[in-house]
């Protein structure tokens, strides 16, 4: 009996270790909606192509914070998924906890540091290490428009924001919304981040976004993106209180509006409609002397585990996730493109192919730079600074002074 | 014999204790300890992760220098005086209309405490809809002719706390009107009819003898309100999401957020201790004064 008992335990204990034989991985990710899913997909192919299976652990939910939290639980319990999505500094500060894998021999295997723009480099390397494996990039700053509303108005693609703002003005007198927008502070910091480079140039923004120098964020230039910002405001209709970033960009679908400042996931709207770039809509970056390429990027980071199959397994998905193929199948679904930049994009659409060479001047110019409000340049204690007071302004009547000074004392104080 | 009934007996009095220390022990662990941890954790300079160093009370005199955290403080203190007194007075005058002996009582009651019977999303995303002013009533009345009519709190930063407070009333003074009805069918009746043949007028009956006699009703539904009033972070959440901008936010979800998505623990933690004192400040003298009154009756 008792042998018998005994054998029952070692069956059920090895039960776990003859089903990760065949090489499983957990990744944890908050990717849930359809054109996500779909995306995932690819790897998930490629990885099974390898001889390893992908575990889905979703967890979807407020930008990817739910995930967050129950990475924390997992770490906490010893019991690390194999991979996870990463988001703005959450890789670099898992890093320095000391539970992240470094994938350093795997990177430079592959040329990994080569093939990625060396902006990004902060975002996946801490210190020697390679932590994490980039997939996609998104562009934070284009404006979305209504190809017919525009050419029914005789109005051309802005090249500045002040005409940019006049144009609203104009639409704004033929009874057409000028600027669809929610209220979230994300969707007014993303006017925020163009504003501040588009306005003042790339070294403003890195000063302010990223380096935070008092003098630069009390100075007269901040005052004047606040002053701008004000004007964005009066292109917007009453009703934006509450509005999902996906109902403004049907309204500029709808012809009820006629642009959106939003990333390029907002594209996807577009294009389920059967809608063609440059044919039924327009997809331009936020107009500036420089023309600026703000970025996000999704990367996968592993955990360090004992269990060697997984390590295996860990070693297959980064690859995969750095396969050009790979990156190439996966960005044509999710709207985005890919973060290396030796992919070709020739059969992606108008936008995408827009955005990628964009990208290249950008880099050379120095105007490539992580997008502020979706956690790519300073820290997230800051950047909640930012977009608490631009959201603060945007809504309420304060003046550009007043914004200007608690954006000063407000970043003092978390510090 | 005697033996076995003294086991009994003896067992009769450790059982309560034995049934009772599991639960009691899961109540120290998250009730008490983490209460104790979070308290540690505010006064550590923890950001990402718990870090266990000693700052004073740095991550305090940060909290309180935050603009949104005044803001979720004094957004806290309307909602709740006047989520509480509305929600209570229009249950009081609800449950003293029903009680006039009119006909379709059953129906009329079910209609009012029907929305308590729907989640806090639901309402949150309904009333959205109701008072957005391009959707809902203002749309209706300047469709209907009045072109000059505004209802537009949910856009205006310094109105939008009192639509969350409109969306709660509605959803709440229904449970405390079933609460006061059921108190106002306890009442003898032979207490009304003495008062009447006193000659004393209908007002002056509910103002002097009722609503007094009402006391026990009114304490429940104080205190069953006053707990919906602060864990109503998912009302926020679904009517303004704390907008516009930050004008609607609550200390709930301000710690939310400050722990989960601003990497700011110990400013969370902060957070959480002054709400543990507020509710402190408000239950340790009620439970007092009770305790008080149980010795003393």
């Amino acid at each position: 009996m008792s042998k018998f008992i005994a054998t029952a335990l070692a069956a059920t204990m090895l039960m776990p270790i003859a089903a990760r034989a065949e090489g499983q991985i957990e990744v944890l990710h908050h990717w849930v909606s359809q054109s996500e899913v779909e995306a995932l997909n690819v790897i998930r192919k490629a990885l099974e192509a390898k001889g390893f299976q992908w575990k889905d652990s979703a967890v979807g939910g407020m930008s990817g914070a739910n995930a967050q939290q129950a990475l924390r639980a997992r770490l906490t319990a010893g019991d690390p998924p194999g991979a996870m999505q990463f988001l703005g500094w959450e890789g670099v500060q898992w890093a320095e906890q000391g539970v992240v894998r470094d994938l350093n021999d795997l990177a430079q295997a592959g040329g990994w540091r080569e093939a990625l723009a060396p902006q990004l480099l902060p975002f996946v390397t801490s210190g020697e290490a390679f932590i994490a494996a980039p997939i996609n990039m998104h562009r934070q700053n284009w404006v979305w428009a209504n190809k017919k509303i525009f050419d029914d108005a005789g109005i051309a693609v802005p090249k500045t924001w002040a005409e940019l703002i006049e144009t609203g003005k104009k639409l704004k007198e033929k009874g057409v919304v000028p600027v669809a927008m929610g209220d979230e502070p994300w969707q007014i910091g993303i006017i925020f981040d163009a504003l501040l480079s588009d306005l003042n140039g790339p070294e403003f923004y890195q000063k302010t976004a990223v380096d935070l120098d008092p003098e630069a964020l009390g100075s007269p230039e901040m005052v004047k993106v606040f002053d701008t910002l004000r004007e964005i405001r009066g292109l917007v209709d009453d009703n934006f209180v509450g509005r999902d970033w996906a109902v403004a960009t049907g309204m500029v679908i709808n012809g009820e509006a006629a642009m959106q400042f939003m990333g390029d996931w907002a594209k996807g709207e577009f294009l389920a409609k059967g809608l063609k770039p440059n044919q039924d809509f327009y997809c331009f970056a936020t107009p500036g002397k420089v023309t600026s390429f703000q970025y996000l990027i999704d990367s996968f980071g592993m955990f360090t585990v004992k269990d060697e199959t997984v390590q295996q397994a860990q070693v297959a998905l980064a690859e995969t996730i750095m396969d050009p193929q790979v990156q190439k199948d996966f960005n044509r679904i999710k709207g985005s493109i890919p973060a290396r930049n030796d992919v070709s994009v020739d059969d992606f659409d108008d936008c995408a192919k827009l955005g990628f060479q964009e990208r290249a001047t950008a880099i050379e110019k120095g105007s490539m730079q992580g997008a502020m409000t979706h956690g790519f340049a300073a820290k997230p204690e800051f950047a909640s600074v930012f977009s608490d007071v631009a959201a603060q302004f945007f809504v309420g009547k304060m003046s550009s002074e007043d914004a200007v000074k608690m954006l000063v004392s407000g970043i003092d104080n978390a510090r | 014999m005697s033996a076995s009934t003294h086991m009994s007996s003896r067992l009769a009095g450790w059982l309560p204790r034995l049934v009772v220390a599991p639960s009691l022990l899961i109540v120290i662990v998250t009730v008490y300890l983490f209460i104790l941890w979070t308290g540690v954790i505010s006064v550590t300079s923890s950001k990402f992760v718990p870090t266990y160093d000693f700052v004073g009370l740095d991550q305090y005199v940060r909290l309180w220098a935050t603009p949104r955290w005044h803001t979720a403080v004094a957004n806290l203190f309307i909602f709740s005086v006047l989520f509480l007194a509305l929600s209570t007075g229009l249950g009081l005058l609800l449950a003293i209309l029903l009680d006039q002996n009119i006909r379709v009582e059953g129906a009329l009651r079910a209609i009012y405490l029907y929305p308590m019977a729907l989640s806090f999303i639901v309402t949150g995303t309904a009333w959205k809809w109701i008072m957005n002013p391009g959707l809902g009533i203002q749309k209706v009345v300047t469709d209907l002719g009045w072109t000059t009519f505004r209802f537009d709190w949910i856009t205006d930063p310094q109105m939008a706390i009192y639509t969350v407070v409109v969306a709660g009333v509605w959803q709440s003074s229904g449970f405390a009107m079933a609460i006061f009805l059921a108190g106002l069918r306890g009442i003898d009746n032979s207490v009304i009819k003495a008062a009447q043949i006193e000659g004393a007028s209908l007002p002056l009956i509910y103002r002097q003898i009722i609503i007094p006699m009402l006391r026990p009703a009114m304490l429940s539904v104080i205190v069953l309100l006053s707990y919906i009033a602060i864990k109503s972070f998912d009302l926020v959440l679904a009517l303004t999401n704390g907008g516009p901008g930050t004008a609607t936010e609550l200390p709930s979800t301000f710690m939310f957020s400050a722990t989960f998505r601003r990497n700011q623990m110990g400013v969370g933690a902060a957070s959480a201790m002054m709400m543990l004192m507020t509710v402190a400040a408000i239950i340790i003298p009620y439970l007092y004064s009770e305790l008080r009154e149980q010795k003393n009756g």
